[in-house]
């Protein structure tokens, strides 16, 4: 992790305890005590708890499979040399993972600007031409392909609102805006989304 | 509620309510049932997002993957456990050198006091002597 997102967690931490979400009930509390004292039980309940959500924001941030494995991968490992230290009622663990989480996609995205491609993997359109049937697989790629073309702070805002479900407190302070502006973000979104698969929607694809 | 404020929410979190922030879920369900007429077209345009974004399949975990990352937790605890354990033969290191050296400090104590001390009794035998028999310190030493 770089030194700068070690600063955004230390100050993530401090926010919340300084601000309205400083009193909370952590449900992955108990559990990650647990895991810090090396319960394999636990361990594994983390695994099947945390894992798949992990792997789901690294899949729509990126939009690729095996970097969405490396990010998800290494976020648990993060986790597991976090948890002997895990301070309770300073932040929820899962918004923590979290931020672990979308500063690995972060990191990769910028490494993707900085290496000049012809065509950059993550960004490909696996939309089905408008002549092909619409298969409910041809509308999944759709939308992917779609969410992979916004503006990644719209996708951002659309993942951690709609796909995570994170309050929009939680989200907004993960992406260190005010609540108006993760509003814009998603509205901004969700109309580019809407043009963009505008054959898509029920009634116009015939499915 | 107003109706512009409605428009915003279900433009930025959905049609589905259960997404809405909750101070304001209360007063926007209530403006849905009092003003149908606005508030219908606003939510299904809004469920037309949402069902669109429903359809984006959810990745699923590979035991490969999972494998890995439960690997992964065993070395991070071997690794976590042997720096602990590291830490515990250092300080028992350091603590047996330093009995170490306060034993030896002991013994090198012992031998210069037991010294003085059998230098001392001497001296006093010698005077002790001498005054019994009368005798100068040159008969006596020889």
């Amino acid at each position: 992790m770089t030194g700068a997102a070690v600063l955004d967690l230390t100050g993530l931490a401090a926010t919340f305890a300084r601000g309205r979400m400083a009193t909370f009930a952590d449900p992955d509390e108990d559990l990650v005590r647990r895991v810090g004292q090396g319960d394999p039980a636990a361990i594994q309940a983390m695994v099947a708890r945390k894992l798949p959500r992990m792997l789901a924001l690294a899949q729509r941030m990126l939009g690729d499979p095996a970097e969405a494995e490396d990010v998800a991968q290494e976020a648990l490992l993060r986790a597991w040399r976090q948890a002997p230290r895990w301070v309770s009622g300073r932040a929820k663990f899962d918004t923590w993972l979290h931020r672990v989480a979308l500063n690995l996609c972060y990191d990769r995205l910028r490494r993707r600007r900085e290496v000049p491609t012809a065509a950059p993997p993550d960004r490909r359109d696996d939309s089905p031409a408008p002549d092909r049937g619409l298969l409910a697989a041809d509308i999944g790629a759709a939308v992917n392909g779609a969410l992979a073309r916004l503006p990644d702070r719209q996708r951002e805002a659309i993942v951690l609102c709609h796909y995570q479900e994170l309050s929009n407190i939680e989200a907004a302070g993960l992406m260190k805006v005010s609540i108006e502006a993760l509003e814009s973000l998603l509205s901004r979104g969700r109309r580019a989304l809407r043009q963009a698969l505008a054959d898509h929607r029920p009634g116009a694809e015939g499915v | 509620m107003t109706a512009e404020r409605f428009l915003a929410l279900t433009t930025a979190y959905g049609a589905d309510r259960r997404r809405w922030p909750d101070g304001e879920r209360a007063a926007a369900e209530a403006f849905a049932a009092a003003r149908p007429a606005l508030a219908r077209p606003a939510l299904a345009q809004a469920d037309a997002v949402d069902a669109l974004l429903h359809r984006s399949p959810t990745p699923q975990v590979s035991m490969a993957l999972r494998d890995r990352v439960l690997a992964a937790a065993t070395s991070a605890g071997d690794r976590a456990h042997h720096a602990g354990r590291l830490w515990i033969d250092r300080l028992s290191l350091a603590f047996g050198a330093g009995w170490a050296a306060a034993a030896c400090a002991g013994i090198v104590a012992g031998v210069i006091m037991t010294g003085h001390v059998t230098a001392d009794a001497r001296a006093d035998a010698v005077l002790y002597q001498a005054s019994l028999l009368g005798m100068d310190d040159t008969e006596l030493l020889g």
